[in-house]
């Protein structure tokens, strides 16, 4: 195969995974960026794009794009980069840097920088929202768990909901039980030994977007989430409570980039730092997003673990550099522990 | 040639869009797979290899057909007796039974996915019915089981079945019902020997909307089923989506294509071999 | 053509007080009628008169509210159809499209379990009899009209039904075809002993087919009889207007017979008190012309006039509006339209005489 039918192959597998073929022809005083389908671009669109209008009249442009849709629609686009800003997490942040996709940030560029507690920034990116994971109960029908190996135990095992590592919190959160039992960021083994011997009573193993309607309907009582959806069911009136376990909460950040190539730089600034500003931080942290906010200013709802945003940087993180070679073999051996 | 051209013209447009839309991405999907890496650089069979030598993937492809066929059984046994009721009703009653039999088609896939839920969970309202007789001491396991997902497929799935079916019954003659019994046969022959071959036809065709929907109802398949019960089309959603692994996820997408149109064919043959005994031309 | 192996012998079927309702609906009120062995008795009657759901009850297709069906005495309401041994001849056949020919003669056979060479030596001779022996593998999509009917009265014939119903069995056939057919069943019927329910709107046809002819109207029998007593001494004035053609006239009962409104007396045998209104039905052939004003004619204006075969049919208008047809021979004078002429009645004829309500 040649190298244009390659790209050829490339553009059109972008094509298949992607909204739309062309970039729009944009006007001067616009910013494109990528941003997740669903809440995230409706959040975006309710509170950033109108602040973003009023203070510097610039446009927002959304694109709805899956994290790895963004990177593999940029991969295809060869220099002319299809948006000016991803939204990534930990995971696919990694690999982007690694294919080299982003353009270095100054973080001296934006006006919010002081609000931004440390770590929550470096010179790829910056963070637009936290998420803190751990375990949700329902009080009404278990006792408080205390760390992540009671999920395995009597009273909880029986009533626990299983994810796998389809996503960000379900990978961190098993990594978190495996280290219980003498594993590590790179060393899952544990995990699957010990899911193993339990699985048979284990409640439910669900894809994650199930797992809110599985706990609201009571299929399971007890599940490893992060504080969204414990806030988001809870305001629904469903009996949940968030726990951070005696080994410590998880935390990581989505983080918003510039596309490497954009020749929309300045107004890809102005958009980062309108996303990381209070009001917007506030308003995205509230009923229905719940999101963790990144900016000091905010206050910090009922739900968390903790009082200040600083107090995040003795949450556990994890270095996606050595997760992303593994997590492809791991969610293979997932599907095949679990199947029945 | 000309004459050819016009008489094609109008549906150019059509084979343009079917060649643009659909041929071609298939196309691109068929290269995707014959990449060796997952950032399709090297080409090379390693992702049909990976596939092709793993019996845990052929598992995954017998489920997922087995899964669409038992959806057909179920929802052939449930529909057939429903659209024979149809067929004898008043047309009032017809209209209030079409209208319940394709309603599931008015509400979204995620919204009645989610239904279900509320309906098998331990807490469902199954499990209250079964609790409050009870039949049993505890909640029984429907959320997450094969057989759980098997029943919402069939409500799901089940106007699929019963459009091409009610369709063939409407121009069902009732004299022949009565003709047959006449000629002294009971019913259950009536329905083998006269029922059945002439809405074959009507009734292999849903079958095959209904397979062909019911293996690849990613949906209703992971959010009902749940992470144990791994079928073709969670696969390629975490191969493609999660671990970026396009030519692997192409693989389990052509064999999804390969495998569900292999079995389909089979049913579109035996209600073809049906039909064809009811109208051929065979002296 | 060929007798059949197994001789039918001729059942009886009677009906008593029969009542069917669709929801508040009578379709069927209290008819009784008796079918005595070998008999063909024609319903006839307009659609919605209850004659298809008379057969449809018999073949027990339909549940009966009241009343008893029996076959030579023996009740048969509690049978489903498929026990029932009715054989039936649907208006538009109901063959089996997925079968061939034979398989469709063959099915009722295969029902009770007869099979093997015995049960095909009976199917070809059944064809045979209907003329369709060399169609035998054909399917009925690939047959005409008339040979898909021939199919539908052979599978009827295979189960030797005690009873035979033919519901309008003629009525999808052409004109010319349609008299062949009925020749043949009713040459099948007299051949086999068959007794035999036939129902149609066609006066004709149950005419020439029929021994005796149960006129129906809403959901009653109105007349049984023989198609001659029916025609010439209907018992309602329905039965006379449905069955020929009938000229009406009005008139008052007098003690020895009728004052018509036309302008003439009439001597005629009749119970009705005198002075009372009165209606005269009278046929075509029962009027004749005259030029002589007589008590017994009354003044007509003349028509115009249809020859019909060897006779005229002739339009006349009574001086008080009424108009009436009459059949002329052909050899007659044909008189002017528009001449004045005198009617009455012709010689030997005994019209029937009803109360004259308001309808």
């Amino acid at each position: 195969m040649t190298l244009m039918s390659r790209r050829a192959a490339l553009l059109g597998a972008a094509a298949l995974g992607s909204a739309g073929l062309a970039r729009p022809a944009l006007a001067a005083g616009s910013v494109t960026a990528a941003i997740y389908p669903g809440a995230w671009e409706e959040a975006f669109r309710e509170h950033v794009a109108p602040v973003l209008k009023r203070q510097h009249q610039i446009d927002l442009e959304m694109q709805g794009l899956f994290a790895v849709d963004q990177v593999a629609k940029f991969a295809a686009s060869r220099g002319a980069p299809p948006f000016d800003c991803f939204v990534l997490d930990p995971g696919p942040r990694i690999t982007a840097i690694d294919r080299g996709q982003f353009e270095r940030i100054d973080i001296n560029k934006l006006a919010n920088k002081a609000q931004i507690p440390a770590g929550m920034a470096d010179e790829w990116g910056v963070a637009t929202g936290a998420q803190v994971v751990g375990i949700a109960y329902n009080p009404k029908k278990l006792p408080k768990p205390a760390g992540w190996d009671d999920l395995l135990k009597d009273p909880w095992v029986s009533k626990l909901g299983l994810t796998g590592f389809g996503t960000t919190f379900g990978t961190v959160s098993l990594i978190e039980l495996a280290k219980v039992f003498g594993g590590s960021e790179t060393n899952v083994e544990p995990v699957f030994t010990e899911l193993k011997k339990v699985l048979g009573k284990v409640a439910a193993v669900g894809t994650p977007a199930a797992m809110p309607g599985l706990f609201q309907q009571g299929q399971c009582d007890i599940m490893y989430t992060n504080t969204q959806t414990v806030t988001t069911l809870k305001d629904r009136g469903v009996d949940i409570e968030f726990v951070a376990p005696k080994t410590g909460a998880v935390s990581f950040i989505t983080t918003l980039h510039i596309a490497k190539g954009s020749t929309n730089i300045d107004n890809a600034y102005k958009y980062i730092d309108a996303a990381i500003s209070q009001p917007v931080q506030k308003a995205l942290s509230e009923a229905p997003y719940f999101f963790v906010p990144v900016n000091r200013g905010v206050a910090l709802g009922a739900g968390l673990p903790m009082r200040s945003l600083d107090e995040m940087s003795r949450f556990v993180t994890h270095d996606w550099a050595k997760i992303n070679p593994l997590r492809a073999g791991w969610i293979d051996r997932f599907n095949r522990e679990m199947a029945k | 040639m000309k004459q050819a051209f016009i008489r094609m013209g109008p549906a150019l447009p059509l084979g343009l869009a079917y060649l643009t839309f659909f041929v071609a991405p298939l196309l691109m999907l068929v290269a995707v797979s014959f990449f060796a890496d997952d950032k399709l650089t090297v080409m090379g069979l390693d992702n049909w290899r990976k596939f092709l030598f793993d019996s845990f993937h052929w598992k995954v492809v017998a489920d997922t057909l087995l899964l669409g066929l038992k959806a057909v059984c179920a929802t052939v046994l449930l529909g057939l007796p429903l659209a024979l009721v149809w067929r004898g009703a008043s047309p009032f009653w017809q209209r209030v039974l079409l209208f319940v039999a394709v309603m599931p088609l008015l509400t979204s896939v995620v919204v009645r996915t989610f239904a279900w839920i509320v309906i098998l969970g331990r807490e469902g309202v199954v499990n209250q019915l079964v609790l409050g007789l009870g039949l049993a001491a505890e909640p029984l396991r429907l959320l997450q089981t094969e057989l759980g997902l098997v029943i919402s497929l069939t409500q799901i799935e089940m106007p699929l079945l019963l459009l091409p079916l009610l369709s063939v019954m409407a121009r069902f003659d009732p004299n022949l019902l009565d003709a047959s019994a006449s000629l002294g046969a009971s019913p259950w022959r009536t329905l083998f020997k006269v029922v059945l071959p002439l809405v074959a036809p009507g009734l292999a065709a849903g079958a095959l909307l209904v397979f062909a929907s019911a293996t690849t109802a990613f949906i209703s398949q992971s959010v009902i089923g749940g992470g144990r019960l791994v079928y073709l089309p969670s696969l390629v959603w975490q191969q493609a989506m999660i671990n970026a692994n396009w030519p692997f996820a192409a693989v389990v997408a052509i064999v999804l294509l390969v495998s569900v149109s292999a079995v389909i064919a089979v049913i579109a043959l035996a209600g073809r071999i049906a039909g064809g005994r009811v109208h051929g031309a065979a002296a | 053509m060929p007798a059949p192996a197994v001789p039918l012998r001729g059942h009886t079927l009677d009906v008593d007080a029969l009542t069917v309702r669709y929801g508040g609906f009578t379709a069927l009120d209290a008819v009784s009628l008796s079918v005595a062995a070998g008999e063909i008795v024609a319903l006839l009657g307009p659609s919605g008169c209850g004659k298809t759901t008379l057969l449809r009850t018999v073949a027990g297709f339909i549940t009966q509210a009241s009343g008893r069906v029996s076959i030579d005495g023996a009740g048969i309401d509690d049978l489903p159809a498929n026990r029932r041994r009715v054989g039936i001849v649907f208006q538009n056949y109901a063959l089996f499209p997925h079968m061939s020919v034979a398989d469709n003669v063959a099915y009722g056979l295969h029902a009770r379990g007869e099979r093997g060479p015995k049960a095909n030596a009976r199917v070809a001779e059944l064809l045979e009899m209907v003329q369709l022996g060399a169609m035998a593998q054909r399917r009925p999509a690939q047959l005409s009209g008339g040979q898909q009917q021939r199919v539908a009265l052979a599978r009827a014939l295979a189960i030797e039904p005690s009873i035979l119903l033919l519901d309008e069995p003629f009525a999808a056939l052409d004109r010319s075809l349609r008299l062949d057919m009925q020749m043949e069943i009713k040459r099948l019927q007299r051949q086999l002993g068959l007794t035999a329910i036939l129902v149609t709107h066609d006066q004709d046809e149950a005419m020439s087919v029929a021994d005796r002819i149960a006129v129906m109207q809403r959901g009653r029998i109105d007349q049984l009889g023989t198609p001659v007593e029916v025609y010439d001494h209907p018992a309602t004035p329905f039965v006379a207007g449905f069955i020929g053609t009938t000229n009406r006239l009005p008139g008052t009962a007098t003690a020895e017979g009728i004052t018509l409104h036309a302008g003439a007396t009439l001597a005629l045998p009749h119970t009705l008190p005198p002075g009372s209104a009165a209606m005269l039905t009278v046929r075509p052939e029962q009027l004749t012309l005259a030029s002589d004003p007589a008590p017994n004619a009354w003044p007509v204006t003349l028509g115009l006039a249809v020859p019909l075969g060897g006779q005229t049919v002739r339009e006349v208008r009574c001086t008080d509006g009424t108009a009436l047809r009459l059949t002329e021979p052909r050899r007659g004078a044909i008189r002017d339209l528009g001449a004045s002429a005198h009617c009455r009645l012709a010689p030997g004829a005994s019209p029937t005489l009803f109360p004259h309500t308001e309808e």
